[in-house]
């Protein structure tokens, strides 16, 4: 029973945190056609811009959504600088792994020497520890596992009830049709990277909150952001939501029967099946579309 | 003054060079059409004038205003709508989506009401298909999705790119009567058909576009025969 719940809520947590993070790789691959690269980097720095404005005083309640938007602003910028200006070319998808992989290096580097290697922590959402059943939790982790579904569900809202939604979907599947209705595919662009960031600030500060922060903290959550998208598939958000709860699952579950030691070695052999299997993903089929 | 005007454009991607000096005029009544073989820029030409393409040279005039450095959406804006060729459109949205999409001009949407019904009236098929996604309708179908689409963006003058192209032929006769159906409804209509037939019974002016210039036009009011049509287009 105990292995079971801390499996169970292993799984939770960590599939939480990758859900964030990949469907926000997925809504850039979907609606622009580009992975980015910097989306690791996203995460960290959302987690230190939270993190400086509650040390300027702020209570989290409002410095976090100040963080949160101003990671947006970042990612708005970024698609507009090493982004925008590539559409059209031959090779954009390997173009933009350099310039978003150099963009986030700059950040990086950036954050280094601003705030220093010094490791930082953000306030949890909650304070405090409990009991579930035999294994303790932190009320943090517990906040992370509620709100994530919550985000989640309001981003599928938002991609398939609003008029900007439907927008964002149409342009993932076809760029010429939805100028020719006249869609403004440059500020819907703008906008993917825009939420795709929020989302990586969110999931920062979720980790700021029960782990140590540096300037590389996002290339972990970024590589297993990018496994769950290969494991899921890219080609809507669903898949990836769902693959990122497995690997959560299965993550926990080799830490507990393996040792954590084995977790990442067991984890890429199963990325390796599946892309002997099924490369396109096991959630979806060929193609691109969000929702 | 003509509704449309295309002045001396010259436009094609990367080197390659599609259009070469193409001149040609659209009246405010009765219809375009274009033909000529594949290959020879016509779908170009189509592009370069909804904006997605810019000429190297030329320019265009839509209702008397300069719409040549327009973007797309602002050309969308004016009321020139353009259904492009083939019936790919958005495979993965609703016809409901599509009919959404297509009102999203803020010219549109006002209207948006008014135009489904005109859409459900001219294709009462697609009524009954609301919910469902485009990829899993039939070809004829989703050609009806693509010209309601159009339609949904209020358009001043309609622009088709084949759209019987690919259409088994009782589909097709059902798609040109709407077609017809579009023009009596007081839009005009510049239609590119490989259908000649179709083309005359629909349009009071023509062009024949070949190698990327125009060939041959036919000004309202000249009769053709059938036969100097066909030499035309498969020389002689």
């Amino acid at each position: 029973m105990g292995a079971l719940a801390e499996i169970l809520f292993g799984g939770l947590f960590q599939g939480s945190l990758y859900a964030m993070m990949a469907v926000g790789l997925a809504l850039v691959w979907t609606t622009i056609g580009v992975f980015n690269f910097s989306h690791g980097v996203f995460m960290m720095l959302g987690a230190y811009l939270a993190w400086q404005l509650v040390a300027f005083g702020l209570h989290p309640a409002i410095a976090f959504p100040l963080a949160i938007l101003a990671t947006a602003g970042v990612g708005w910028l970024l698609q507009a600088t090493v982004v925008r200006p590539l559409i059209g070319r031959a090779n954009l998808v390997l173009v933009v792994v350099i310039t978003t992989l150099a963009a986030g290096s700059l950040i990086e580097n950036g954050v280094l020497t601003i705030w220093g290697p010094r490791s930082k922590q953000l306030p949890p959402l909650l304070a405090g520890n409990t009991m579930i059943g035999s294994i303790g939790v932190s009320l943090h982790q517990i906040a992370i596992i509620v709100v994530t579904p919550l985000i989640l569900w309001a981003l599928w809202m938002f991609l398939t009830r609003t008029r900007i939604g439907l927008a964002l979907r149409a342009v993932a599947q076809n760029e010429d049709a939805s100028q020719l209705v006249g869609l403004n595919v440059t500020a819907l662009y703008g906008l993917a990277f825009a939420i795709a960031a929020a989302l990586a600030c969110i999931a920062g500060i979720f980790m700021g909150g029960y782990r140590f922060m540096s300037p590389v903290m996002g290339a972990d959550p970024l590589l297993k952001a990018l496994i769950v998208v290969v494991f899921g598939g890219i080609s809507s958000i669903s898949g990836p939501i769902f693959a990122a709860y497995l690997i959560g699952f299965f993550e926990a579950a080799c830490s507990y029967y393996f040792g954590l030691y084995w977790t990442p070695a067991l984890l890429f052999a199963v990325l390796i099946l599946t892309l002997m299997v099924r490369p396109e993903g096991i959630f979806t089929s060929r193609g691109r579309g969000l929702a | 003054m003509p509704i449309l005007s295309v002045e001396g454009v010259t436009a094609g991607y990367g080197r390659v060079t599609v259009l070469n000096d193409v001149s040609l005029e659209a009246g405010r009544h009765g219809n375009v059409g274009f033909f000529g073989p594949n290959g020879h820029g016509k779908t170009t030409l189509l592009r370069v004038i909804s904006g997605l393409l810019k000429p190297r040279s030329g320019r265009i005039f839509f209702d008397g205003e300069d719409i040549t450095a327009r973007s797309a959406r602002a050309i969308v804006g004016t009321g020139l709508i353009h259904v492009p060729q083939g019936n790919r459109l958005f495979p993965d949205l609703t016809i409901a989506d599509c009919m959404a999409l297509g009102a999203y001009s803020a010219r549109a949407r006002p209207h948006e009401a008014e135009n489904r019904e005109k859409v459900i009236e001219l294709f009462p098929k697609l009524a009954e298909r609301w919910r469902q996604r485009v990829r899993t309708l039939s070809g004829g179908e989703r050609q009806m999705v693509s010209i309601g689409t159009a339609l949904m963006s209020h358009p001043r003058l309609l622009i088709l790119d084949e759209p019987t192209l690919g259409l088994a032929p009782k589909i097709k006769d059902e798609l040109c009567a709407s077609v017809l159906d579009i023009s009596k409804g007081g839009v005009p209509l510049i239609v590119v058909e490989q259908d000649i037939e179709f083309l005359l019974e629909l349009s009071s002016q023509l062009y024949l576009i070949n190698h990327g210039t125009v060939a041959t036009e036919i000004k309202p009011g000249e009769s053709i025969a059938h036969s100097e049509i066909m030499s035309m287009y498969f020389g002689h």
